[in-house]
């Protein structure tokens, strides 16, 4: 681990008022890792997130992508191969069809016709069924469908970090099966994953490390296997 | 009955431009130009202006749809931007666009004095005899512009990756952002291209009523309720058909009710279709009537 993170945050403080919702958050993600937040309704988790895109106005504190220092970008600098995010709520463009949602995502790659043709490619190999709806207009399709988008949308950015903001959320148990494989999937392939999640079974079986965050603050760190040796009962008392 | 139809649909889609020029910016920023006749308004007199001190007419011409669009890019700049920044749900644009219109248009008196000046004929002269009815051959220039434009803006929205760059940053202006659009650059060319139209629809009209100031508070009038019938809001091509319709009724009220009927017809048009259907006639619903979505503000 002597290589530099993906991901490096450090002393971040972010929130939309007068005061912060996030708290001196410190988190790392290796290159090739998944790791999930965890927490409770209104913890923070997608604000963390939001910061990292850029998307929350205030906010102090380190936040490295790679080499490149992003905490004072815009986020349409940042979302131009630094990172990418399959937002809280989908946020499709749902007045476009599947495969316009996914070239939109390869905005920053628009004169390099080739590479955005594999990363389509790559999409549709991960979800074949957007390849058969790819003219389908997004709102017609059902919600893990939309949630395939979503994440096909922020590969085709060919992002260095990926962030998720809840997957599994209101899916089936098939369609949560899926979206857990997808990840494990784009592990297989390399990518570093920041996965904010309410499942703890869908972190544990995607992630190597998961961070717990209560109340704007990360409150422990550990790994999937304490979970599954009995870690379960102090992860419940965070999770309320 | 065929005249008054032909010459409604003929001034009728000149406020459809200006209409689709409102509806393009709102389109993108959720917001309304109030400045936007006065857009119009500087195309005219500056195409006068350069026409009558004898560069030839395209070039007058181009030249003015040029600094409309440059005024356009600052109406956004100084009225819009400043104020979205500062709080992005706020609504001082209304006044703070409005004030640039009073600006460019005293401005503009002040320049070239509050009386009309003469306007370079485009096409005058020439006219095409249609059944019983006449049609001149500014006015057939004015339909096939306005209809080119209209089809060209869907085209392009629909079928180009701007096009379809400013969609999603119409739909949910922050994801857009997220994945990698300057939503500020997607805004400036909104603006300037809405003030291309406008400038356009000044041209077709400069040579029916002339040069004068304060052309822009009349047709901007006219292009806002364009915009409203038609339901322009939501879509742009909308705002044409709603000009189209009112273009037909007030020139039908000068031919059946009097010569002075255009004057208040068309707000009783308005007004009874708001009540019927509020989102205008041409769309499914009207974001003005919605809580506002977040704006374009990050830059
Ligand atoms: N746009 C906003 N303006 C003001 N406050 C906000 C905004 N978004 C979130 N908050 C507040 O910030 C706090 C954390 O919200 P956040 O969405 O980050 O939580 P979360 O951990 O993602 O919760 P959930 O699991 O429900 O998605 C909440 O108290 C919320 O009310
Ligand atoms: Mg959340």
């Amino acid at each position: 681990m002597s290589e530099q993170p993906t991901l490096e945050i450090n002393a971040l403080c972010a929130g939309y008022g007068r005061f912060d919702v996030v708290r001196d958050v410190a988190l790392s993600v290796g290159k090739g890792e998944a790791v999930a937040l965890l927490g409770p309704n209104g913890a923070g988790k997608t604000t963390v997130l939001r910061a990292i895109m850029g998307l929350v106005k205030q906010r102090r504190g380190l936040i490295r992508i790679g080499a490149t220092d992003v905490s004072a970008l815009p986020t349409h600098r940042i979302a131009r191969g630094l990172a990418a995010i399959a937002p809280e709520g989908r946020r499709l463009f749902l007045d476009q069809s599947v495969e316009d949602n996914l070239l939109l995502g390869a905005l920053h790659l628009r004169h390099d016709k080739a590479r955005t043709q594999t990363l389509l490619a790559s999409v549709y190999d991960l979800f074949p069924v957007l390849k058969a709806y790819r003219q389908r207009l997004s709102s017609f399709l059902s919600g893990g469908e939309q949630q395939m988008v979503a994440i096909g949308r922020m590969l085709m950015s060919d992002p260095e970090i990926m962030l998720l903001d809840e997957p599994s959320v209101a899916l089936s148990p098939v369609a949560v099966d899926i979206v857990v494989k997808a990840m494990l999937e784009l592990r297989k392939r390399g990518a570093s994953l920041l996965l904010v999640e309410q499942r703890t079974d869908v972190a544990t079986r995607v992630c190597d490390r998961l961070y717990v965050m209560t109340h704007g603050e990360i409150v422990d760190q550990m790994k999937p296997e304490t979970i599954r040796s009995g870690g379960m009962s102090i992860l419940n008392k965070y999770l309320g | 009955m065929l005249q008054f139809v032909l010459s409604g649909v003929a001034i009728g889609s000149i406020y459809g431009l200006i209409g689709m020029a409102l509806a393009i910016s709102f389109y993108v920023t959720c917001i309304i130009n109030f400045a936007q006749g006065q857009l119009m308004m500087v195309t005219v007199m500056v195409t006068a202006e350069l026409a009558s001190s004898g560069y030839p007419v395209w070039l007058a011409a181009l030249a003015g749809v040029a600094c409309s669009c440059v005024v356009g890019i600052l109406s956004y700049v100084i009225a819009v931007r400043p104020i979205l920044l500062s709080n992005r749900f706020s609504f001082g644009w209304l006044v703070s666009t409005l004030g640039f219109a009073v600006i460019v248009e005293n401005a503009a008196a002040y320049i070239w004095g509050p009386t009309s000046q003469a306007f370079p004929p485009i096409l005058n002269g020439i006219s095409l005899p249609i059944g019983g009815a006449v049609l001149t051959a500014q006015q057939l220039l004015a339909i096939v512009t306005a209809a080119v434009l209209a089809a060209g803006f869907e085209i392009v929205r629909r079928h180009t990756l701007f096009g379809k760059l400013g969609m999603a940053t119409a739909a949910d202006p922050e994801m857009a952002s997220a994945i990698g659009a300057n939503t500020t650059v997607v805004a400036i060319v909104a603006f300037a291209v809405s003030a291309i139209y406008a400038g356009i629809a000044g041209l077709l009209i400069g040579p029916s009523t002339f040069a004068n100031p304060y052309l822009g508070d009349t047709f901007g009038t006219y292009g806002f309720i364009a915009m409203m019938i038609g339901g322009g809001t939501e879509r742009p091509i909308a705002a044409m058909f709603g000009g189209l319709l009112l273009g037909v009724c007030a020139e039908g009220a000068n031919a059946l009710i009097n010569s002075q009927a255009s004057d208040w017809f068309p707000f009783i048009v308005l007004v009874l279709i708001l009540i019927v259907s509020p989102k205008g006639l041409f769309s499914t619903s009207n974001p003005l009537f919605r809580p506002r979505r977040a704006a374009v503000t990050r830059g």
